[in-house]
């Protein structure tokens, strides 16, 4: 059956209308490509600029307009827009279901991995509250703009991109591990929600995965800055901990997330998919 | 014919179907802020309505028409949002593609192309004519209503398909009102419906007035050159689509004429606003080019490429339809050229198997065959006695020289007149033996049937036990006792009597559904057909243990008894008493380890019921069902203990006239969740067809008279040269010898059949043609009822109007019948709505195991639950008593049951003839006229009452007595 509902092209995503947050680089822009290669349609957001008290650069809206780009050149109609997650994000989706008609895909994907580097006492209000509103209550908002709509067409899939973060803790993260985990904990609660309605809902923790400049990705960098190690250091430290000895491409969470996203998973809901060579296994 | 697909799986195909659109080139298209201009300067936002979009491709290839074509399917949002989309695809050569999607209510085609040359460069459109309206209006999409030929896959619902056709270029052009006609000719004969609805779409008219309907009175008798002198009746404004289950029939077929352009694209809806929503453009040569759109949840992508192919064809006949074809009556027209029936007709036979593995050519000789294989394996046993295949074929050997000398000379009819047990076998293969055929009957039959079978098959000899069969002059009653002494007695000739495949091996008398009973010449060659087209197919073999469950008189018997031992297998004669018990059944199946078991399903499901509360292991493989339609939904119980691994279902279509089974279907738990209706296809042999009236090979889809040809069809009617003539004939499509089954099916385009009851249990209700078995189906359904039947009830006045349908039903536990009448009602349009409702502890069932009709009660009537406790009855004045009275027996009499004042008209099978009857008497009785309308707002007997006395004696301050909803 699921061969079937492809298009001529062969495409698991023909037709679909995926929206993906934090699109401009890294996993986002990953997810971006192997989406469009597949035959979406792509809402594409990001915020484009940077946020105060985050302590590294952002996406530009360069990095949007390059991931647009990038998607088209894969046979994609593309809307890319700016947007904050901490914000009104109702006009991005009414924007999406203006050019597309529907919306079969969201997935969750902004969030920030510092302000990090301090034990629970020493975390501001300020820090935890950018956290949480960035890494768990944005998820929430993009839920809350895109669920009618899904429950409309009587089908959808959400995925948070959570993290390993989301399973264990790390030391000195405990506003990125307690948004982290509380976007699975989210998960699940919205796939009792929206399990009537075939409406699925279900959260991906990628293990620590390795920068790569085809897609601008720099978390690894950017959580080793915070740290305050050297990159290679923090690499190794990862390397080890990974039973496969090795760091997570950006396309083995692309894959991940399109194998969630598409029919292949039609009766997963509330799952937690964690890709991350097995670091979580022991 | 190319089929164009597309997904758009989970969008809200209603919604689709709204919109329309537009795609124009653009050598030079204009910039995005020229379009924004424009927009503006008609008045429209750009926000939210204009896009662009880049292609990497050059504007001339397929990929970017590709692109532009998936803008141009791309449905509006069904929430509130904007009523148009503008979309600019732009092309690597700065070529593009203008896309306009609007909804159909809001921007009429002509508007949307005047939008679309006004953004590309041309004079604004005229006023009136851009304006976007901002609120649906009229033409709304309805949920498509499934035609039952459509046999469209549920799970495939919301993928859109696109089947293109075209007339030719032709002196003779087709006109768009012999378009129109043509569908509904076609349409006529896949609904069978006198009256064939076609809907016409126009684009053009915005609102209310986009749809208009077409209706063709389907006169079969006019003649082609009448019809197209008469000319199509005018189209009528059809307001929105009457689509309801119970609110008429549903338009199934809906049109759409537009005028080919070759730079413009135009999409009259997105998903199709009927099942089959046929979009037809005149080139300028005057010839057509369609395309028909179709969800394929609702119509099998085959057959709406079909259906649209036979328009095409159609209207091409009758734009030239020659002088021969203007005398034929329009049921002659024929649907598609000859090659294209014939090609039907090939898919609905299935080639016969290979070579049998084993020798002979009758079925003795077969036998015989098997008895030198393994002469020591059992071959029958009943319980008392068992014999291996050396000691059957022995004894048989030796009553058939008994027979010889008992006067049965080769070639005649013998009788079998035997309880069920071993010696009824032997006696079988010594008839056959001795150049014999058998004509079996069963002990249980009235004399009467008795004297009429051996006098009608010409039979001298009997085999029956003694002082059992009636004295009937001439003919000799044997016991097999004293034919085996004969035997013994008489020194084998050691030949056996010539005989050759061609020759009758039994005679079985089957009841039609009218008059006597029909004895049914079935040759050796056919049961040796039967055995080789089944043997690979359900690996039958040695290790088999048959049961031969069934009366020899039933032809399912001919299969239990050749099945078994042509195959080397054991048969367990099931003697009678246990046939009728289902406990002591279910122990014997266990002990004797039977593998293959043939049931009706109605003597079946008992036995599912049982295998549920007994711990007794079951060795059943092959389960093969017969002599009845089976319902397979009620086969999950089963399923549940036997996994399809280790017990195989087989439902087998069959008739006694073509030997036994025609058709074989593996039931799947799936198949039987989805309440699949297939019985399969042909056997390896055997070929079904599905045709008109007239022998007109059917469509795939359509339903129609299944014809059966091929290896199994019997020789003749015994003694009546008429019948044979009838039923036996020669297929005018293929040249081969055909019976005509009676029974109605339709072919399905993976070349299996679907058997839909009897042509002549079809009843017709207020023109409705209504199936009871879909009733039964439906009755089923209910969860407090095990067992259902339905019958139709012809008043002896033979006045159709009160023409009604009675249902029986077993129920579980606490249920009422009222419980299930209400199901029915919640589930089934009115007119299918049993008139009764009878409880019954178990359905009856004939000595064949099927339902016995004349063994039901006679019917109570389904009342309210709320009439049961009624009270007592308010005191009233004589004269409204009398009243009350004579409004009652006015109900009674047409409704066929006691009403009370609690009843409703409807709930007790009324219908609009019979309100029209009881209007009519009771203004007779000297009441004032009433008005239909108003009798249906006053459908309970107490309400109609009142209304009576109202009329008659106005109350001044009251209003008229038409409030009181039905409720």
């Amino acid at each position: 059956m699921t061969r079937d509902r492809r298009s001529a092209a062969g495409a698991a995503l023909a037709g679909r209308t995926v929206v993906i947050t934090g699109a401009g680089r890294g996993l986002g822009r990953a997810c971006a490509l192997r989406f469009a290669e597949e035959g979406a349609d792509l809402v594409l957001l990001d915020v484009g600029e940077d946020i105060e008290g985050v302590p590294y650069p952002l996406s530009t809206r360069g990095q949007l307009t390059h991931t647009a780009k990038l998607s088209e050149e894969r046979g994609a109609a593309v809307l890319a827009e700016p947007l904050d997650v901490r914000g009104d994000v109702t006009p991005a989706v009414e924007k999406a279901l203006d050019r597309f008609g529907r919306i079969d895909v969201l997935v969750n994907n902004a969030g920030i991995a510092a302000p990090s580097g301090k034990a629970v006492h020493e975390i501001t209000e300020d820090e935890w509250r950018l956290m949480i509103d960035v890494d768990l209550s944005g998820a929430w908002r993009m839920i809350k703009a895109v669920a009618p709509t899904m429950i409309a067409q009587r089908r959808g899939s959400v995925i948070n991109v959570s993290s390993t973060a989301g399973l264990v803790g790390y030391r000195h993260f405990a506003g990125y591990v307690a948004a982290k985990h509380g976007l699975i904990g989210l998960t699940k609660a919205a796939a009792l929600d929206y399990g009537p309605h075939q409406v699925r809902v279900n959260a991906l923790c990628p293990g620590s995965v390795a920068d790569d400049p085809a897609v601008d990705g720099r978390m690894l960098s950017e959580i080793a800055r915070s740290l305050d190690v050297a990159v290679e250091d923090h690499e190794r430290v990862f390397v080890q901990a990974q039973p496969m000895n090795s760091l997570i491409a950006p396309s083995d969470i692309a894959g991940a997330a399109l194998w969630l996203a598409g029919d292949d998973s039609s009766r997963v809901t509330g799952s937690v998919l964690t890709v991350d060579g097995g670091f979580t296994a022991r | 014919m190319a089929t164009a697909h597309w997904s758009a799986p989970f969008q809200c195909p209603e919604q689709a179907a709204m919109c329309h659109s537009l795609t124009v080139s653009c050598p030079r298209p204009p910039s995005g802020s020229e379009l924004r201009r424009r927009l503006e300067q008609i008045g429209e936002r750009a926000e939210g309505v204009l896009w662009e979009r880049r292609t990497r491709e050059r504007s001339t290839t397929p990929g970017a028409r590709r692109y532009a074509e998936q803008e141009a399917r791309r449905p509006l949002r069904a929430t509130s949002g904007p009523r148009l989309r503008v979309t600019l695809v732009r092309h690597t050569d700065d070529a593009a593609d203008l896309v306009l999607v609007a909804a159909r209510d809001a921007l009429s085609r002509a508007a949307l192309s005047d939008l679309a040359g006004f953004l590309t460069g041309g004079s604004p459109p005229r006023a009136g004519r851009h304006g976007i309206a901002r609120e649906t209006s009229g033409t709304r999409a309805a949920p498509l209503v499934a035609p039952e030929w459509g046999l469209g896959d549920l799970a495939r619902r919301g993928l859109v398909g696109a089947a293109r056709f075209s007339t030719p270029v032709s002196e003779n052009p087709v006109s768009r009102e012999l378009l129109t006609a043509a569908a509904a000719i076609v349409l006529a004969r896949y609904d069978a419906e006198e009256t064939p609805r076609i809907a016409l779409l126009d684009p053009d008219a915005a609102g209310p007035h986009a749809l208009s309907e077409y209706v063709l009175t389907y006169d079969e008798t006019m003649s082609v050159a009448a019809f197209l002198a008469g000319g199509p009746e005018t189209p009528e404004p059809a307001g929105e689509p009457a689509t309801e289950p119970g609110g008429g029939p549903a338009i199934r077929v809906g049109m759409v004429f537009g005028e080919w352009d070759d730079a413009r694209r135009y999409h009259p809806c997105l998903a199709p606003v009927f099942p089959l929503t046929l979009q037809a453009e005149q080139r300028p040569d005057r010839s057509w080019s369609g395309a028909c759109w179709y969800d394929e949840g609702v119509i099998d992508a085959r057959i709406a490429r079909a259906f649209a192919e036979q328009v095409a064809y159609v209207a091409q006949w009758l734009a030239e339809p020659g002088e021969a074809g203007e005398e034929l009556p329009l049921s002659a027209v024929p649907l598609m050229p000859a090659d294209r029936a014939a090609d039907i007709v090939r898919r609905g036979a299935t080639p016969a198997a290979t070579a049998s593995p084993t020798a002979g050519s009758t079925v003795h000789e077969r036998f015989e065959d098997l008895v030198r294989r393994d002469p020591d394996a059992v071959a029958v046993t009943d319980g008392t006695r068992t014999l291996t295949y050396r000691q059957l074929d022995e004894q048989a050997a030796l009553m058939a020289e008994g027979l010889r000398s008992s006067g049965a000379a080769p070639g005649s009819m013998v009788g079998v007149c035997l309880e069920r047990d071993a010696t009824l076998v032997v006696t079988l293969l010594a008839i056959l033996k001795s150049g014999c055929a058998y004509v079996p009957m069963d002990v249980e039959y009235p004399h009467e049937r008795l004297r009429h079978t051996v006098g009608s098959a010409g039979v001298r000899v009997v085999v029956a036990a003694a002082d059992v069969f009636p004295v009937v002059e001439g003919v000799r009653s044997v016991p097999p006792e004293e034919l085996l002494r004969l035997g013994e007695r008489r020194v084998s000739s050691g030949r056996t009597p010539s005989c050759d495949e061609n020759d009758p091996a039994y005679v079985i008398y089957t009841s039609g559904s009218t008059g006597r009973p029909k004895g049914v010449v079935v040759p050796h060659r056919n049961v040796l057909a039967l055995v080789d087209g089944t043997a690979e197919d359900f690996g039958l073999g040695a290790d088999d243990v048959w049961t031969m469950f069934h009366s020899s008189a039933f032809d399912f018997s001919v299969w239990e008894i050749w099945g078994c031992l042509l195959t080397g297998g054991q048969l367990v004669v099931v003697p009678f008493w246990i046939t009728r018990d289902t406990g002591e059944f279910h122990a014997l199946l266990a002990e004797r380890g039977v593998t293959v078991l043939n049931q009706t399903p109605s003597a079946f499901l008992p036995l599912v019921a049982q295998d549920r509360e007994s711990p007794a292991e079951l060795a059943v493989r092959l389960v093969v069902f017969g002599g009845e339609p089976l319902d397979a939904r009620e086969l999950l119980p089963w399923f549940a203990r036997h996994p399809q691994a280790e017990c195989r279902l087989v439902n087998m279509f069959g008739i006694t006239e073509t030997t036994v089974h025609v058709t074989a279907q593996t039931v799947t738990p799936q198949a039987a969740l989805r309440g699949d209706r297939s019985v399969g296809p042909a056997l390896p042999g055997w070929s079904v067809s599905v045709r008109g009236p007239r022998g007109e090979v059917l469509p795939v889809g359509a339903a129609g008279e299944i014809w059966v040809g091929g290896a199994g069809v019997a020789r003749h009617y015994q003694g009546q040269p008429d019948l044979t003539a009838r039923r036996f004939v020669v297929d005018p499509v293929t040249g081969e010898r055909i019976y005509r089954s009676g029974d109605k099916g339709r072919m399905r385009p993976d070349g299996s059949l679907e058997h839909l009851g009897r042509i002549d249990s079809q009843v017709k209700i207020r023109g409705y043609r209504i199936e009871p078995d879909e009733i039964r189906n439906v009755l089923l359904g209910a969860p407090s009822v095990s067992g259902a039947t339905v019958v139709v009830h012809r008043d002896e006045s033979g006045d159709r109007a009160v023409d009604r349908l009675d249902a029986y039903v077993v129920l579980k536990g606490d249920a009422t019948v009222a419980m299930v009448a209400e199901h029915a009602r919640r589930l089934l349009p009115d007119y299918m709505v049993p008139a009764t409702v009878t409880e019954v502890d178990a359905i009856p069932l004939t000595i064949n195991g099927k339902v016995d009709v004349a063994r039901l009660p006679a019917p109570t009537a389904a009342r309210p639950a709320a009439a049961e406790a009624e009270s007592p009855e308010p005191v009233e004045t004589d004269s409204a008593d009398r009243l009350e009275r004579d409004m009652l027996d006015i109900w009674s009499r047409h409704l066929g049951t006691r009403v009370g004042p609690e009843d409703n008209f409807f709930s007790l099978g009324g219908n609009s003839l019979l309100v029209v009857r009881v209007l009519a008497e009771v203004k007779e009785l000297g009441a004032p006229k009433i008005a239909v309308r108003d009798f249906y707002r006053n459908s309970f007997a107490r309400q109609f009452i009142q209304l009576v006395r109202d009329r008659i004696t106005p109350a001044p301050d009251a209003p008229a007595a038409t409030g009181g909803a039905r409720s």
